[in-house]
């Protein structure tokens, strides 16, 4: 297992070298670059561009600043944004809470939901509930995510019932601690079921084929002819059988955690990670926005790897097969 | 079916799990703040300026927005339009502007004396005037600020002054001032006379020095010092500051840093040591907080003052309609305060030099009929600035005939040539130039089809749709224009390092309110001297002439004369046209009717006299 672990970990090395330098590539294609919107101010004085551009390595070819930047890296210092004059990770760091907290939140709303939902339809297959809660997972499947964040800030407009954006109301460094969390998840509503309806439909007829699949197997005729009761025919036999492919889909939402919140808190106005790296790209600030892609990458191989793992804790024959 | 036995899948674990996550995080996320020190409030300066406006009650709140994020507070290292809203709320200069006449008026200097020479400028500081943190604010704060812009690089060898190649010195913090406030190459040096009298030598006669040196932003010695002589002045001063340490941001204008949340909002209250006091002697400003909250864009900023939630608000030509609506609803007003100093333009690449391959920039033909001035003017005739006024604006932009806007009242000159709508003249100057029409064709005397392309940066609404009025009008006039869309940075590019284009439209904003802070626009060697930057030797005669007066509206400090020489370099520009202004957009400032003792200008908008301002403390 731990081999296993170690040799999913060693791919990630040529993975990210891959992706930065294909990053700082397209980043020296792109037009212009950080020092472009200073070059379109009348008062910026022509010696200063080219002392700043000495200063950050813009004067040189790609690969050179690619060179540079891969040193510092493997020094641990993931290197300062222009823009900030910050240490990237601090500033990644600023950020990372509330854009965490958002994804998990609405990890569990969706998966909370389409779960227990997705058993349902399948339980009850061909009834009107089956029928109305496929309707509505095609409908929340064809609304893009951005589109439905725009529609709910409309309706937080229109209604007044929820905040305009933002994590926090002007008076929360005032209020108490529980006060504090009341406050955090009122504001996380909205932004929560814009990044979460979505996922909800697709889980759920995920589930519920897995469901179906399993119901009509022939250990779960055996064990309702052995006398089992319903309930544990179902908890036990059928649902952990059919939740396998959900754990693969598992390790790919946890890989979303902190990129996919993305088009969501830009439309939303949610200040977290993904306003802080869409911002970057359009500043072209080059080390922040490489930060932002080495996280996201190395969290797609994390998750992936966690699938495994929890896929052979919760299915016994991948163990079996593995110690062979 | 077994129905019964899933009714228990209920909500119920998920809404749980989901506030332990939200508790366990909403703890993670807190900015580990740190104990705030109680500021040290020191007795209301000797040198106090009381403000005469009637006297009003204290405690009210401001609510506002700002388009786009901070990315420092940092004054050396900010290149945003909402950290220097921020910090210009912080820091304070010497000097300001008068908000009607824009002349050059007292702030932290009481008073100044010029010399005879024209070369020694001798600032009086306010006396007894404190930092917000309440240390005493003296001649070494400027001075302090004045090194860390000219401080050098040393070889720490030999301790000799590094130098580039051209043998100008290596700085050690780059900022904007270190290069913009030389005069032509050299420093202006600076020196304390007393703790209340701070001397500048400027090494030639420059005019703007009041202004430009004056009006630059004193930073605190007591606390930057250490991060001057370890070499981290830059970093100090970050959004990690502002979050955790805001306090260490300490300023001698009316607010200073309470919170500050990245995305969300900042929160300023008032410093308790300010040094404008009202007729009764007590201190400004009546406001205790303003809270700004951080949004998107222009529009949603618009969006929110429309919608009764902001008190002061700018407000885009394009959004003025729809956001008066809701004047009575929301009680506020919409105050059209005249022209702008935004301007838009045309120009034709007018840059004869060759790429690396030895291609020239602009096909030589092309070339040709850009440079002859008689196109220009014929293109310039050609425009209808009614139109684009009407049309585009809805009215509410003025006609730009040349490169000063008629908002800055003193340096606008109204005898030059204009341009009205007159295609024949038009058509007249183009078969002067051996030109002439077939099927209402304009062809050159070669018989080319005369056409080029404009490019304009696509994310600017107003731009794409006057470039489309353009295209219209040359098509009237027989020429076909061929419009691009790009995004800025391709345009700045091309503009500044590519040059392959042949037209364009972009337009500039504010800028100091001194005809020389456009020196690197006008003159020949300027880098945004956009039909041909950067020139060594002035290419024609008339840039010659424009470089020449430049020089001598640096040099002179006699105002009359200054008006003289730059009047006349309005007149070479509307004669040459080189660029080819379109129409300037008015200002529309907009202000919740609570607010008391407002008196917006066209200068200074409705916040000049924030400290004045208050409302019914509410909410």
């Amino acid at each position: 297992m731990i081999a296993f672990i170690f040799r999913r970990l060693l791919t990630l090395i040529p993975l990210l070298l891959g992706i930065t330098m294909l990053v700082f590539i397209l980043m020296s294609l792109a037009p212009g670059d950080f020092l472009t919107p200073v070059k379109a101010q009348r008062d910026v004085p022509a010696e200063l561009i080219q002392a700043i551009e000495i200063e950050f390595g813009l004067d040189q070819p790609w690969y050179v600043q690619y060179y540079k930047w891969l040193g510092n890296v493997l020094q641990g210092n993931l290197g300062h944004s222009w823009a900030y004059k910050l240490p990237v990770a601090d500033l990644i760091g600023q950020r990372i809470w509330a854009t965490f907290l958002l994804s998990i939140s609405a990890f569990v709303f969706s998966w909370g939901i389409a779960i227990p939902l997705g058993v349902l339809a399948a339980v009850y297959k061909d009834s009107i509930f089956d029928r109305i809660s496929a309707a509505l997972a095609y409908a929340a499947l064809s609304i893009p995510e951005f589109f439905l964040a725009l529609v709910l800030v409309f309706f937080a407009a229109q209604t007044g019932w929820f905040p305009l954006g933002g994590a926090t109301s002007i008076d929360y460094d005032y209020l108490s601690f529980g006060g504090k969390i009341v406050d955090r998840g009122y504001h996380l509503i909205l932004p929560t079921l814009a990044l979460g309806i979505g996922s909800i439909a697709s889980i759920m007829r995920i589930m519920r084929a897995n469901f179906l699949d399993t119901i009509r197997a022939g250990f779960v005729t055996t064990a309702r002819a052995k006398g089992v009761r319903e309930r544990v025919v179902m908890f036990k036999h059928v649902l952990r059988n059919a939740i396998n492919p959900l754990v693969s889909a598992f390790g790919f939402a946890f890989s979303g955690l902190l990129s996919g919140a993305l088009m969501v808190e830009i439309v939303m106005q949610y200040p977290g990670l993904g306003q802080l790296m869409y911002q970057s790209i359009l500043r072209e600030d080059q080390f922040v926005v490489l930060a932002a892609v080495m996280l996201g990458c190395s969290m797609l191989v994390f998750g992936n790897l966690l699938a495994d793992i929890l896929l052979a804790w919760s299915d016994p024959r991948i163990r079996v097969e593995n110690k062979k | 079916m077994p129905c019964r036995l899933y009714q228990r899948t209920c909500l119920c674990p998920s809404i749980v799990s989901f506030a332990i996550v939200v508790f366990l995080l909403v703890g993670c996320g807190e900015s580990k703040t740190r104990l705030r020190p109680e500021p040290v409030v020191q007795p209301v300066p000797l040198d106090a300026l009381v403000v005469d406006f009637p006297v009003g009650e204290f405690g009210a709140n401001i609510i506002e927005t700002v388009p786009g994020d901070i990315a420092t507070v940092n004054p050396l290292v900010n290149e945003s339009v909402a950290g220097s809203v921020v910090i210009g709320r912080i820091l304070d200069s010497l000097i300001t502007l008068h908000p009607e006449s824009g002349e050059v008026i007292p702030n932290l200097a009481k008073s100044w004396e010029i010399s005879e020479d024209n070369l020694r400028y001798t600032f009086f500081l306010r006396e007894g005037v404190h930092w917000s943190d309440g240390h005493p604010f003296t001649a070494e704060d400027v001075v302090f600020t004045w090194q860390a812009f000219f401080a050098k690089k040393f070889d720490p060898e030999t301790g000799e002054v590094l130098a580039d190649e051209n043998g100008r010195p290596l700085y050690r913090y780059n900022s904007r001032s270190t290069f913009g406030q030389q005069i032509n190459g050299q420093e202006p040096i600076v020196e304390m006379i007393d703790d209340y009298t701070v001397r500048f030598t400027t090494p030639e006669v420059y005019a703007p020095f009041l202004l430009f040196g004056g009006g630059e932003e004193i930073l605190p010695k007591h606390i930057l010092k250490s991060a001057f002589d370890d070499g981290t002045l830059m970093d100090q001063w970050s959004v990690e500051t502002a979050i955790n340490e805001p306090w260490k941001i300490v300023g001698l204008n009316m607010f200073v840093l309470e919170s500050y949340r990245p995305g969300e909002r900042m929160v300023f209250v008032r410093n308790p040591n300010y040094w404008k006091v009202n007729p009764d002697g007590a201190r400004l400003p009546y406001v205790d907080r303003v809270i700004t909250k951080i949004v998107q864009d222009v529009n949603s900023s618009n969006v929110a003052f429309a919608q009764g939630l902001t008190d002061f608000e700018s407000i885009a030509p394009d959004n003025v309609a729809w956001v008066k609506r809701g004047e009575e609803r929301f009680d506020y007003t919409i105050l059209d305060m005249g022209p702008s100093n935004a301007t838009n333009f045309i120009w034709f690449n007018l840059n004869p030099g060759q790429d690396s391959e030895g291609k020239p920039y602009v096909e030589p033909y092309k070339f040709e009929w850009f440079s002859d001035k008689r196109f220009r003017q014929a293109v310039s005739y050609g425009i209808n600035r009614e139109g684009i006024i009407r049309g585009v604006y809805f009215n509410r932009a003025d006609i730009l005939n040349g490169y000063v806007s008629p908002k800055r009242k003193f340096w606008y000159n109204d005898q030059i040539r204009k341009y009205s709508f007159e295609p024949e003249k038009s058509r007249a100057l183009f078969i002067e130039m051996g030109f002439e029409y077939r099927d209402d064709q304009l062809l050159d005397a070669a018989g080319r089809r005369v056409e080029f392309t404009l490019m304009t940066n696509s994310n600017n609404g107003l731009r794409v749709e006057m470039a489309t009025v353009f295209k219209e009008n040359m098509a009237a006039l027989g020429i076909e224009v061929e419009l691009q869309f790009l995004d800025f940075n391709t345009i700045i590019t091309k503009t500044s390092d590519s040059f392959a284009y042949e037209s364009c439209m972009l337009g500039l904003g504010g800028g100091a309110p001194d005809p020389y802070a456009g020196k690197d626009i006008l003159m020949s060697g300027g880098r945004m001297h956009f039909w041909n930057p950067q020139q060594p030797e002035p290419a024609t005669e008339w840039e010659a002439q424009v470089d020449q007066l430049m020089r001598e509206v640096g040099r002179h400090t006699d105002v009359e004369k200054r008006k003289e020489y730059f009047d006349e370099v309005q007149a070479i520009l509307a004669e040459q046209q080189p660029f080819i202004f379109l129409v300037s957009p008015k200002d529309y400032v907009g202000y919740r009717n609570r607010w008391q003792n407002l008196e917006p200008t066209s200068l200074g908008g409705v916040t000049w006299n924030t400290e004045s301002l208050w409302a019914e403390p509410n909410e």
